[in-house]
Formats: C-alpha cells, sequence, structure tokens
C-alpha cells in the first residue's frame, strides 16, 4: 500500500486525483468519529467532506507528510465542532439512521438496535466538550498528549472531561436500567 | 441489565468502535469539490482521469442499496465554464454531462431542453462501461435536468442545485450564462 507521505508528495506536485486515495483511506475511519460526534450521518457526511476539502486546500500546512492522518483529524474536530454548533441551533429531532433501521427491521437484532439507540441517546446528552473528550480517549484510543495537540485543551482539562463524560454516561445508563 | 458500572462503559465504548460505513459516493462528491476549487482545466483533468482509473470497491447490501439508488452523477462543464453557471457568451453553450453508472445498460438526459423525451438524447458509455456522458448545446438560461437509467429509475444530479418537480422527483438546475 502506498504511504501517505507518498500520496501527499504526489498531490503537492500536482497530481490531484491522488488525493481520492486519501480520501478512500480515511473515509470510514474518519466519519465514526463525526458520525458519533454529531448523531446525525447527514451532518457526519457534510463535515467529512468539508474536512477533506479544507485538507486539500490547505496541504501546504501539513508540515509532516507522514503526520497526514493526525492532521486530518485535527481539520475533522473542528469541522464537527463547527457543524454541532449548526445542529444545536436547527434543534433537529432525534431520529435514528438507515443503519439502525436496517438492524431494528431483523427480528433477531432487536436487542442490537435497541442498544444502538440507547448509545445514541445518551452520548447526545453529553455536552460536545464532553462527548469530544471521551470520543476520543476511548473511542480513537488517543493519549492525552495527542489530543491535547489536536483539541488546544490541556491535558488535565481533557482528563476531567473524559471522567465527567464516565460519570454523566455512567448516570445516564443506569436511569436507563431502571425505567 | 449491568453487573457493574464498569460494564455499562465497556458496553458503550465497544458499541462506539464498530466500524461505519460513510457513503461511498462522498469521495466523488469530495473530489467534484476539489476539482472545482481553482485550476479549472488541470483539476478537471484529474477528476476525469479518477473516475477512469479502475479500483476495488467493497460494498456492503446497505451501501449497496444506496449506491444503486444514487448513482453518482456530476455535470461537468468544458474547459473554461464553472460548474454551475457557464460563461456569457453568443449563441448556444456547448455543455458535458457525466454521471458515473456502473452496471446500467442504457443512460439518458431528460430535461426542459429536450422536452424531458427519455429518447431524444441518450448518453454514450465510456469503456469501462461506468462512466456516461452527453454533450448538449444550450442556449442562455436556467434548466432543470435528471438522467434516466436503464429506461426508468430517475436520477437527480447530486453535485448540481437540486428541485422537486410536478411528480415529486427530484432533479437538477443547470444555468447557461448569457
Amino acid at each position: 500500500m502506498t504511504s501517505d507521505a507518498e500520496i501527499v508528495r504526489r498531490v503537492r506536485e500536482g497530481d490531484t486525483a491522488a488525493f481520492a486515495v486519501l480520501v478512500a483511506r480515511y473515509r470510514d475511519r474518519l466519519g465514526r468519529y463525526a458520525v458519533h460526534m454529531l448523531g446525525d450521518r447527514s451532518d457526519a457526511e457534510e463535515a467529512l467532506q468539508d474536512a477533506f476539502v479544507r485538507a486539500y486546500r490547505s496541504l501546504a500546512r501539513c508540515r509532516e507528510d507522514g503526520q497526514f492522518g493526525p492532521w486530518l483529524f485535527g481539520i475533522l474536530v473542528n469541522r464537527c465542532r463547527t457543524a454541532g454548533r449548526r445542529a444545536a441551533r436547527r434543534h433537529r429531532m432525534f431520529v435514528r439512521d438507515e443503519v439502525s433501521l436496517e438492524r431494528a427491521s431483523a427480528p433477531e437484532t432487536s436487542d442490537r438496535a435497541e442498544w444502538d439507540d440507547t448509545v445514541r441517546w445518551a452520548m447526545e446528552r453529553l455536552a460536545p466538550p464532553l462527548r469530544e473528550a471521551f470520543l476520543l480517549k476511548h473511542v480513537e484510543d488517543m493519549e492525552y498528549e495527542e489530543m491535547s495537540r489536536l483539541t488546544g485543551t490541556g491535558v488535565s482539562a481533557l482528563k476531567m472531561r473524559v471522567m465527567r463524560a464516565r460519570e454523566q454516561l455512567r448516570a445516564l445508563l443506569t436511569e436507563v436500567e431502571r425505567v | 441489565m449491568f453487573d457493574r458500572d464498569e460494564d455499562v462503559l465497556d458496553r458503550v465504548i465497544d458499541q462506539l468502535r464498530q466500524p461505519v460505513e460513510m457513503d461511498p459516493t462522498l469521495d466523488t462528491a469530495v473530489m467534484t469539490r476539489v476539482a472545482a476549487g481553482g485550476e479549472r482545466l488541470g483539476r478537471l483533468a484529474a477528476v476525469w482521469d479518477w473516475a477512469w482509473r479502475p479500483r476495488e470497491i467493497s460494498v456492503s447490501p446497505l451501501a449497496g442499496l444506496g449506491l444503486a439508488a444514487a448513482v453518482v452523477g456530476i455535470v461537468v462543464w468544458l474547459a473554461g465554464r464553472n460548474p454551475q453557471v457557464a460563461s456569457p457568451a453568443a449563441g448556444p453553450n456547448t455543455v458535458q454531462f457525466v454521471v458515473v453508472a456502473p452496471g446500467a445498460a442504457s443512460v439518458s438526459l431528460v430535461g426542459d431542453f429536450n422536452d424531458w423525451d427519455g429518447g431524444a438524447t441518450p448518453m454514450q458509455a465510456a469503456k469501462s462501461g461506468a462512466l456516461w456522458s452527453v454533450t448538449v448545446p444550450l442556449t442562455p438560461g436556467r434548466y432543470r435536468y435528471a438522467f434516466l437509467v436503464n429506461g426508468s429509475r430517475w436520477l437527480a444530479d447530486p453535485a448540481a442545485p437540486r428541485v422537486q418537480d410536478d411528480y415529486d422527483a427530484p432533479s437538477s438546475v443547470v444555468t447557461v450564462g448569457g
């Protein structure tokens, strides 16, 4: 597999089409973060598109070619913040996405679909900074120093956010258990 | 439901770590926007090359359904023209319409300019069979259009402004400058 660094070099030299390789390579990996952060698939796709286009336009600012992935992730985190603020203003109703609908249609997977919805419901109730920190730490498996570089937030503040997110999720899901 | 509090968080994390498949047509949307960003001729050629390049595509049943239903459409203006508004010129502008429709047996361009006649403007398949195109002369104006795949599947162009027509079928809009 051609390395990110090699592809970035080709794009910088004018091979625009090579950028499609990076889009295909990172689409699903980054899409997962955007879907969970924004709770809406179409918002996530829009944020992801914006992130790729902005990355392309500012590729010269990616100082180390081999660090394209983390650099792109940083752009996506910012796009999700902007999209999240916009979505909050729209007061969008919570709607299951197509994946959940498909799972729900199969009786043997109804428990799984219910759990999907429960997790999504709980994640939506976290304040965006807590949701962001939780996802970066526990889903994207990042170290706090890396999260700090990505978000511009101090390590101790991030640790506090992750801890609060864990507490709130635990409380929310215990509440569900009691209903 | 849960034995211990930690089990709850572990299950949440396991759930959130499951792979998420995004719509593969997102790639085309990104590359179309990249191509529209500047250096039109060079980037247009790059997108064209990208569209032609053989590649393996792994598609889940759900994604396949989406892909089949929303075969990607791209309107590409000939050199020197903006993707949505053609440059002013005397007489008709020549506009090339391109759609990526892998597996299609036939694709036609229908719109205000041919009275939505499915037989009036057949598109030609490229060697790969996935890329269909046709070039039409259009006088300045605003036109609604869509692609007709296999004679029955109505397909709007996701890369262009969209409108609902009188029958609630989506179509696209192209404006040719005058």
